[in-house]
């Protein structure tokens, strides 16, 4: 990014930090766990040491990390169908960026840019965001259901298990590697 | 602050490694060589630190040119990049780092600029916070869980499946008692192994008739 840029993406991502419905897609999308943005001044790369040469850079720099499921032909595909115009208010402002549709452009950008991970891990490696979400609702259900349980006669309970499970049959999908589609 | 999201903080690392042209194996390729043979899963170091989420390592070699109108530049050092998403404050983690991984980070930072080894806590603690970039955007979609909270609603999300598949047709009275006995269990559930929730994943459950034709 040429560097007077760099001011312009810091207002929208102050916005964007602050407006919560304007998250609300990337929230909707459900697949990403974590994901920054890291501006890097080109003045702001860490020295360490006196012998370590400073850098002689022109630009800024936009790191972007992301955890997310799935493929990363799924996560572009899906991410520029439903965030384009946000993709597009970030990125435009770097170098060369082509716009987040057509879509076949953007993948080729991102392929140029983006850096191999050497070491990867998860807590918690065969769960999606969403069955993280699930698992969470399904605890939070038994608790309620199971504090109640013991009050009942066995007919009630019978009625009230019916509820719960009702209440919980979505969230009991299963875990595992995810079906490769693309 | 830019770098938390609820209980989470997004922790962001640029280390310069040390640049050696007698260095008989460059110190990238060192630590790429060292990463590399770094066991996963369960086994992996960075699951002792186990409020860690979920983090990655990168050797940042060089900026990219783009083509033109931009104009080509190079870094003058290459990076070692650590992103990491972990539950609590910055300073405990590191120094959880320094106290439980020690050898990792001292194989893997040895390579850096400037890196004083952990057995000062406090230098490596300094060392680390100035290498640490601010995030500008952080974003985290379960962002009030602990990673411990989520191992174990996953399990018990497990449990509940396999418990509703089996018990299915038992008279209320034998369910209510299975029940009892199923939540007494689950509540005491023990604390997962992070990086090992079940590896092979759960199947969904496989009704063998309508609940709601047992219990309606």
């Amino acid at each position: 990014m040429k560097p007077w840029k760099t001011p312009i993406l810091r207002v929208f991502f102050f916005a964007l930090g602050h407006i919560k419905p304007l998250q609300a897609r990337l929230v909707g999308l459900s697949f990403i766990h974590f994901a920054r943005w890291v501006i890097v001044k080109r003045h702001a790369f860490p020295r360490l040491a006196e012998t370590q040469p400073p850098e002689n850079i022109s630009c800024d720099y936009l790191l972007f990390f992301s955890n997310f499921n799935g493929t990363w032909n799924q996560y572009i595909d899906a991410f520029a169908d439903v965030l384009a115009d946000g993709l597009n208010l970030v990125w435009r402002w770097s170098e060369k960026f082509p716009l987040s549709r057509p879509v076949t452009a953007f993948k080729r950008y991102i392929s140029l840019v983006q850096f191999d991970t050497d070491y990867y891990y998860t807590a918690y490696p065969r769960a999606t965001t969403n069955d993280v979400k699930a698992a969470h609702r399904v605890c939070a259900a038994l608790e309620g259901f199971g504090r109640q349980c013991n009050q009942m006669s066995p007919a009630e309970f019978s009625a009230a298990y019916l509820q719960f499970l009702m209440s919980v049959q979505k969230d009991l999908g299963s875990t595992g590697v995810g079906p490769v589609g693309t | 602050m830019a770098n938390v999201s609820g209980t989470v903080y997004g922790l962001t690392i640029l280390s310069p490694i040390v640049d050696d042209p007698n260095a008989q194996i460059s110190h990238d390729c060192a630590i790429r060589q060292y990463l590399a043979n770094l066991p996963n899963g369960h086994t992996s170091p960075f699951a002792q630190v186990s409020s860690t989420h979920m983090c990655r390592l990168v050797v940042m070699d060089d900026v990219i040119y783009v083509g033109t109108p931009a104009r080509e530049e190079h870094l003058s050092s290459r990076y070692l990049v650590f992103e990491s998403n972990f539950d609590g404050d910055l300073e405990p983690y590191l120094m959880r780092m320094a106290t439980e991984i020690p050898d990792v980070m001292d194989s893997v930072w040895g390579h850096c600029v400037g890196y004083p080894g952990v057995r000062d806590v406090n230098a490596f603690v300094a060392y680390m916070k100035k290498c640490q970039l601010n995030t500008t955007f952080y974003f985290a979609d379960v962002n009030n869980h602990t990673v411990q909270s989520t191992l174990r609603a996953l399990k018990v999300q497990a449990s509940v499946a396999d418990f509703i598949a089996k018990h299915q047709g038992q008279s209320p009275s034998e369910l209510q008692a299975a029940f009892r006995a199923f939540y007494e269990r689950v509540r005491n559930i023990p604390d997962e192994e992070p990086g090992h929730h079940d590896p092979q994943g759960h199947q969904s459950i496989k009704l063998n008739r309508s609940i709601a034709a047992q219990h309606g």
